[in-house]
């Protein structure tokens, strides 16, 4: 049988897929029609995944820089270069650093943290800062204790009202927004807050077309609505939750005049949606966690408002963030952050460390590390370990030239090796078993297809290679005995091991003896004490546009531009698409609606001069119904010059999808 | 016409297994899904499970496949280009009528107009096709809208019919027959005849209760799409589902549009790869210079129905392009299978009949 059962490899999703292996070589994909997710879907992406994992654009020996060029050596010369450099190191918590990649596996990601943490005593691990992720993981963890998706993906069917707040999904994360279109031809109300009239926005029942910028606004405004008209679950707030007076009382200040006009909304609108899910039996809040996610206090009012509408906790129920990439969820449940061990176990937690101690037989440093921007800022750092990135972190190329040594893991080639000193080749998803652990905390293997290319080893062995270098001994054979050392180490994936992994569609965590085939979804009596509202700010000042900046300027991303395209461009129907785009719009576009257009005096690809306080770009119109008048949306993926003018923005930047940025539009 | 028993009858994949590589539907266990995959040994073959996931199509033309191959050398000008495509003589064993109107099409598409194609015609020519009837429907089967089912009546070398204890082998070509006269086959008669006929007519009853995903009464709606007679909002409430992932055109066993890409290896050689594309997307008929007159989704979509339903492409296929398998609406993720978008415009007709 020439077709081998797998996981996709691109988005959070994690769809299910058969790949057609032929003498070595990857000649197809189909959907997996039994996969609890993805039944017999993918998207433009998935469908393409073999002309991915077929490109020979790979890294294919090791490499040193020697006299500025890097020369191909073995395997061994190069491991013991890199560790010499990084025993080197004075002062690990200072001055060295690791950087994840939200794409390696579970088992790679664990035994990179270990080696960071137990080999070279730096806690200094982050992965690309997909903040959005790590703010909803936050205040699901605050609320529940639990830092996943609350609902499952595979109950969407099962929700009769279903929340979209902000996201593209459908472009995003396709599968998932198809679940949702399914559950609504099938009678579930969906409702979709967003500034822009994305697809899943033209499909839904309402589209709450809001201000861009006043998403936290209209949530606070629907909470408040449920309560004053005691529209919210009291049974439900009484006896499960805590805390609901205090959010209840920051409600106070948002009177509904200023609701309306902050948000452009009429408060029927509101309320009517609101009604809707107060009458729903089950219902699904769904928002993107990736780097254009949504800022903290937008993600607590989308929590608060469903913990008082009653619907977390129970079957076809849940707060869910949208995953962009293959195993963003799973790098932070194998602790790939300054302070977390795996599971969220926080560097902190006394009893956490002893057990890390224990197995590991060495300390875990005590101090919270930093993620690799600080350290960049802090300009102590002398030496970064980095695996397969060429994204943001190329935009610190002065930065990174000025550190004595960079060490590069990865399969492909890569902008990011000329920055480095030591390459180190590691095998593709395809050449090794793998887990994946994808947003709605399903941790799925993924087995070897195929076999590596001449000499090329797969990471968890490269990493054990260096940690026996450095004098550590790690006896793993397989990947299978790193997730048997995670589950020792961690609660949440206890139960699971390789021999459960039969059949299709993964396990998802909390898997335990509780749950020795894991749990679907957030069980109210595991939560510890009681669920709490999680504290929000009563601060509901829209973003101000005044006469000299008179546009709102949106942030986001498009479907095939993702990424900054380090993985599309090895395709070619997705590669084609994403150029033919950039042929329309070859420096990136800004999408205003007809009016502004007439306005401005623009007709449809003429150039305007976008200006900000901050800073100004190029760039050319795309007219549109999709935005307002007076609004206006960037997607962000091209890097050159988008990129650099978004720079200036960095703090407004940090509030994710939110992130509004006042500007004046002129003709050139 | 001749007899095989129920018992012997993959000895006829065992036959061809010497002069072809033998490809038949086979059951891949982990994810309880049928291929048509090229199997090492024939007992692997079922001929009774459900229809493979992938048309037979992906055998005679792949999802991506190597054309040639060239290098250029700069200094001594020189161009070396050669063939990559050498394709080995291949038996379809056991494929569905559904498919097999797919190949036709196919055929049709790729051999039957001005341009013949050749790397096509180099799979098509060394095809061996074992037909199969379908004693009953699936559930997502509609064959028996499109005229493509549930037996073939054309385009097969062998078909063959579950008669209870023997399989009816009627051979449609030359090499067919020669097959079963050197494997010293019993010939059938006119009873036969007969009772695969009821085998049919049973199979076609069985669609009001087992084919119950999908009904698509393509007749009226080949007349609207033909001319073009139906609103703009019905495109848009298509166009509007449309997820424009291209998965309706790689399972569709008659889609035959691709893509041509030359991909500059590492070692300094190019290889010209084809591999399927779709009208769903937006880059498939952009021109040079930027103008796309299919930009919009809904004109998309509306293009891939008219293929599919309208009488003029049916002209160069002989057939409709749709032959009835279902699998556009197993894959899609948006709403609008094959099956839908005519109901879809069904509703839309009668909608206007009665406020005219």
């Amino acid at each position: 049988m020439n077709y081998k059962p797998g996981i996709c490899n691109f988005c959070g999703t994690g769809c299910g897929h058969l790949l057609n292996v032929d003498n070595g070589e990857i000649n197809g994909v189909f959907a997996s029609r039994n996969h609890p997710v993805s039944k017999g879907r993918l998207c433009v992406r998935g469908w393409h995944i073999h002309e991915l994992v077929r490109s020979d654009d790979r890294i294919t020996a090791p490499k040193i820089r020697k006299n500025g060029k890097l020369e191909s050596v073995s395997y061994d010369e190069a491991i013991s270069y890199a560790v010499e450099k990084m025993k080197g190191i004075k002062k690990p918590s200072e001055e060295l650093g690791f950087f994840a990649s939200p794409r390696s596996s579970n088992e790679e990601n664990y035994l990179l943290m270990k080696l960071a943490r137990s080999v070279f005593k730096t806690n200094n691990i982050s992965i690309e800062s997909e903040s959005g992720q790590r703010n909803s993981l936050d205040v699901l963890y605050k609320g529940t204790g639990m830092a996943g998706m609350l609902g499952s993906l595979d109950e969407i069917s099962k929700a009769e009202f279903i929340f979209v707040v902000g996201t593209d999904i459908t472009k995003q994360n396709p599968i998932v927004g198809s679940e949702i279109h399914m559950a609504a031809r099938n009678g579930a109300t969906v409702v979709t807050l967003c500034s822009r009239k994305s697809q899943i926005a033209k499909l839904s029942d309402m589209h709450l077309q809001c201000n861009a910028g006043s998403k936290k606004i209209v949530l606070a405004a629907m909470a408040k609505s449920l309560i004053e008209n005691k529209l919210y679950d009291a049974d439900f707030v009484q006896k499960n939750t805590e805390g609901f007076e205090g959010f209840a009382n920051s409600l106070g200040s948002l009177s509904d005049s200023s609701v309306e006009s902050l948000t452009g909304l009429s408060l029927d609108d509101i309320n009517s949606v609101v009604k809707k899910l107060s009458q729903a039996k089950t219902a699904m809040a769904f928002f993107s966690s990736g780097i254009s996610g949504l800022d903290a206090d937008t993600i607590s009012y989308i929590y608060n408002l469903f913990v008082v509408a009653g619907k977390i906790g129970k079957e076809g129920c849940g707060v869910n963030p949208i995953a962009g990439i293959a195993n963003l969820q799973g790098s932070y449940d194998m602790g790939a952050a300054p302070d977390l061990l795996t599971g969220f176990q926080s560097v902190k937690d006394q009893d956490a460390v002893k057990k890390f101690n224990k197995a590991w037989g060495s300390d875990v440093p005590a101090e919270n590390g930093k993620d690799v921007y600080e350290l960049l800022a802090a300009k102590k750092l002398k030496g970064l370990v980095v695996v397969d990135h060429d994204e943001i972190i190329v935009r610190q190329g002065d930065a990174l030239k000025a550190l004595d040594f960079v060490i590069y893991f990865g399969a492909f080639n890569n902008p990011f090796t000329e920055y480095a000193d030591v390459v180190i080749p590691i095998g593709t998803y395809v050449e090794s078993d793998g887990t994946f652990t994808n947003t709605d905390r399903r941790v799925q293997l993924s087995v070897k297809k195929v076999e590596p290319i001449d000499g090329i080893q797969p990471g968890w062995k490269v990493y054990t290679m260096v940690a026996d270098k450095a004098g550590a001994k790690w006896n793993y054979n397989a990947p299978a005995a790193v997730m048997a050392e995670i589950a020792s180490v961690t609660p949440t994936y206890a139960g699971i091991s390789y021999d459960k992994f039969k059949g299709i569609g993964g396990i998802q965590w909390p898997c335990n003896d509780k749950y020795p085939q894991g749990c679907k979804r957030l069980a109210l009596d595991d939560v510890k004490g009681k669920v709490k509202f999680v504290p929000v700010t009563a601060n509901f000042k829209g973003p101000e546009k005044n006469d000299e900046y008179p546009f709102l300027l949106m942030t986001g991303k498009a479907q095939h531009f993702w990424h900054q395209n380090n993985l599309m461009r090895r395709t070619f129907i997705p590669m084609r698409e994403y150029n033919a785009t950039l042929l329309l719009y070859p420096n990136g576009y800004i999408e205003i609606s007809p009016a502004d257009a007439k306005n401005i005096q623009v007709r449809d690809r003429w150039p305007v001069k976008v200006v900000s306080p901050h800073g100004s770009m190029k760039v050319t119109v795309k007219i549109t119904d999709d935005v307002k008048s007076e609004t206006a949306y960037v997607p962000y993926f091209i890097q050159n010059m988008v990129s650099e003018f978004l720079m200036e923005h960095k703090e407004l930047l940090e509030q994710g999808e939110d992130a509004i940025i006042p500007v004046r539009i002129e003709k050139v | 016409m001749f007899l095989i028993k129920k018992n012997d009858v993959l000895k006829l994949a065992q036959e061809l297994e010497k002069s072809y590589s033998v490809y038949g539907p086979v059951v891949e266990k982990e994810s309880g899904q049928t291929f048509l995959a090229k199997v090492d040994n024939v007992t692997d073959i079922d001929l009774n499970a459900p229809i493979p996931s992938l048309p037979p199509k992906n055998i005679l033309f792949p999802q991506i496949e190597k054309i040639i191959g060239y290098k250029y050398d700069q200094s001594s000008k020189n161009a070396e280009i050669k063939m990559l495509v050498v394709p080995e003589a291949k038996a379809l064993f056991g494929i569905r009528s559904c498919d097999l109107a797919g190949v036709q099409c196919l055929d049709r598409f790729f051999m039957g107009q001005e341009f013949v194609d050749d790397v096509y015609l180099e799979h098509r020519k060394k095809t061996f096709i074992v037909a199969n009837t379908c004693t009953a429907p699936f559930a997502q089967c509609f064959c028996a809208c499109t005229d493509s089912g549930p037996s073939a009546k054309e385009g097969y070398d062998l078909n063959l019919t579950d008669l209870g204890d023997v399989y009816l082998v009627e051979a449609g070509s030359d090499k067919g027959k020669e097959l079963c006269e050197k494997m010293g086959l019993e010939k059938s008669d006119n009873s036969h005849l007969d009772a695969k006929v009821k085998v049919v007519d049973k199979s076609l009853d069985l669609f009001e209760e087992k084919a119950v995903e999908n009904k698509a009464w393509i007749s009226r709606v080949m007349n609207r799409i033909t001319t073009g007679f139906i609103k703009p909002e019905i495109w848009e409430y298509i166009g509007d589902q449309c997820f424009e992932c291209g998965a309706c055109s790689f399972v569709c066993p008659s889609c035959s549009c691709f893509n041509i890409e030359d991909f500059n290896k590492q070692n300094g050689t190019t290889e010209r790869m084809r591999e399927w594309d779709s009208c769903s997307y937006e880059g498939y008929t952009r021109m040079a210079g930027d103008h796309n007159p299919r930009k919009p989704i809904e004109d998309r979509r509306n293009k891939r129905f008219f293929c599919k339903l309208s009488y003029s492409q049916s002209q160069k296929y002989l057939r409709p392009g749709c032959v009835g398998c279902g699998r556009c609406a197993w894959v899609c993720p948006g709403d609008i299978g094959l099956p839908n978008v005519v109901t879809y415009v069904r509703r839309e007709i009668t909608e206007r009949e009665i406020n005219e």
